[in-house]
């Protein structure tokens, strides 16, 4: 039996407002312990959501990007007080490697969020989102993602009939490919113009645009959305005091700054980690929950 | 409508434009300059990116567009999305810029902004959302604009300058490419990376400006036409 994931259950405002604020905390925070916990929670979320084969095969393609970023921080920057080896008479500073390991620990880990972002927020979730914001906007978006499978169709019919006539996009040379793809692309727009217009006659003839009309949403916001909104919305609060007051704050130069252990720090600290993770525990108690009851049947 | 509730949502749209531009963009800099020790150039960037869009969008937004117009737009930016799926199999070669321009051309500065921003948003569901979504929208929108400005003093049917716009703007869309690129780097911006960065971007931005020309080239005048032919026959369009 197959379960969907259990945050795909919640209101999109709720998913919308966890993952920016995450999104946002990442980029804003440089403090290592606030990295690492990003980068942690984010993976297990990623592992939570698609399974472990396929987080190794991301992780497999994200390993060479964080590679890259933080071996190319210290040979660009050479800012830091501590010279570890000269390169071309150039120091690699401990600063500077320390700055670049921060870095890519935070673009692999925004890469991630947005990874998970892009299994929940569905396009119909995105759409209900901003429906009430921006009505008209949304609508187009709905409509062209609408139109693009329907022109796919389109094409692989107008492609086929071209073959009848002797017209092959697959083969030949690469001139003779773009002119049959343009050919196919005229024939498509033609096409796709005039279908365009007869759905927007049928819109008017039901009364688009209309005094009075409303918006359809399958989605509710009910008190389980309005409690976890709650305590998401508390956690970031709580975290903007922190930055606020300092405790996320971090330097990397001239010289790298003494980690603090005091328990207001851990607090802190714990309050993000609470934050990131708890998309991860909303899923993993939904998990147990369904195994208890599958088990009773 | 009427004559002065047109005039009240020309004005409702202005303010929303210089309110963003003049007053949340600088607030915004501010903001990254002062509290974030001028360090968060990413983030900010990113801010900043989704603003400058902003205007544009909501200009539309209130204007309360007609489904015939809505459409047209849903079209041209599917039509870009799936025409790189005709087009998958000569890499790098995205008929996105082009089509975006011939919108902007046929139907207007504000449909061409439209059209580049939906198709940068649309095509990125397919393809996935980062941080460098704003940035895409923005290029699109901007070039939409551009070219549908361009086609309001009659330039665009001229062959030289519809090229020289191919070139500008395949070279316009890899340089806002790479700042991204740059800012991902390391959250700041140093010059000495961005020449390095559109140094070693120059293969990708001869291929964005070769396809951009030959698609600019090849399909102004037949796509040109058919969407005359649409306005004509349907009177879209006509303010």
């Amino acid at each position: 039996m197959i379960r969907i994931s259990a945050l795909e259950s919640y209101h999109p405002i709720v998913l919308f407002v966890f993952f920016a604020s995450c999104i946002l905390f990442t980029m804003f925070f440089m403090h290592p312990v606030y990295l690492a916990i990003s980068l942690i929670s984010s993976t297990l979320l990623l592992g939570k959501l698609v399974g472990l084969r396929k987080l190794f095969k991301t992780l497999l393609y994200i390993l060479p990007i964080f590679i890259l970023i933080a071996i190319s921080n210290p040979i660009f920057s050479h800012k830091g007080v501590t010279p570890l080896f000269y390169i071309n008479y150039n120091p690699i500073t401990l600063e500077s490697i320390l700055y670049g390991i921060a870095m890519a620990t935070m673009i692999v880990s925004i890469m991630l969020w947005f990874r998970c972002y892009n299994l929940v927020m569905t396009s119909d979730k995105f759409i209900c989102l901003f429906g009430n914001i921006i009505p008209t906007l949304a609508l187009i978006i709905s409509i062209t993602l609408r139109l693009i499978p329907k022109l796919k169709d389109q094409i692989k019919q107008i492609s086929n009939s071209q073959r009848t006539l002797g017209m092959y996009i697959d083969t030949g040379s690469i001139l003779e490919r773009i002119r049959s793809g343009i050919r196919i692309l005229s024939i498509l727009i033609t096409w796709a113009l005039e279908n365009g217009i007869d759905t927007a006659d049928s819109m008017k003839a039901r009364g688009y645009g209309l005094k009075g009309r409303t918006t359809f949403s399958i989605f509710k916001f009910d008190k389980r959305d309005g409690i976890i909104l709650g305590i998401i919305l508390l956690l970031v609060s709580i975290n903007i005091l922190g930055e606020v007051y300092g405790y996320s704050s971090f330097y990397y130069y001239p010289y790298v700054k003494n980690m603090d252990f005091s328990v207001m720090t851990i607090t802190f600290n714990l309050s993000y980690f609470l934050l990131l993770i708890f998309p991860t525990i909303i899923e993993i108690k939904e998990d147990l929950k369904w195994r208890s009851l599958i088990s009773k049947i | 409508m009427s004559t002065k509730l047109k005039i009240r949502t020309s004005m409702k749209n202005i303010t929303i434009s210089i309110t963003t531009v003049l007053l949340i963009i600088p607030i915004v800099i501010l903001v990254g300059v002062k509290l974030l020790n001028d360090r968060k150039y990413n983030l900010i960037s990113f801010i900043i990116a989704f603003l400058a869009c902003i205007p544009f969008l909501a200009r539309f937004e209130n204007r309360r567009p007609q489904p015939r117009e809505i459409l047209c737009i849903s079209v041209m930016s599917a039509l870009s999305v799936a025409g790189r799926l005709i087009f998958v199999m000569l890499p790098g070669f995205k008929p996105v810029t082009a089509i975006t321009a011939i919108t902007g051309i046929a139907f207007g500065p504000e449909a061409g902004f439209l059209t580049g921003a939906l198709s940068a948003i649309v095509s990125n569901i397919y393809y996935g959302q980062g941080p460098w979504t704003p940035f895409q929208m923005l290029s699109w929108g901007i070039l939409g604009f551009i070219a549908g400005v361009l086609a309001k003093f009659n330039l665009m049917e001229n062959k030289v300058v519809l090229t020289l716009y191919g070139i500008f703007s395949g070279i316009l869309f890899s340089l806002m490419m790479d700042i991204w690129f740059v800012l991902s780097i390391d959250g700041l911006f140093t010059w000495k990376r961005y020449y390095i960065a559109i140094i070693g971007a120059i293969p990708f931005t001869i291929v964005y400006c070769v396809s951009n020309v030959v698609f600019l080239l090849l399909l102004s005048k037949p796509i040109g036409e058919k969407l005359e032919r649409i306005k004509l026959k349907y009177g879209l369009m006509q303010d």
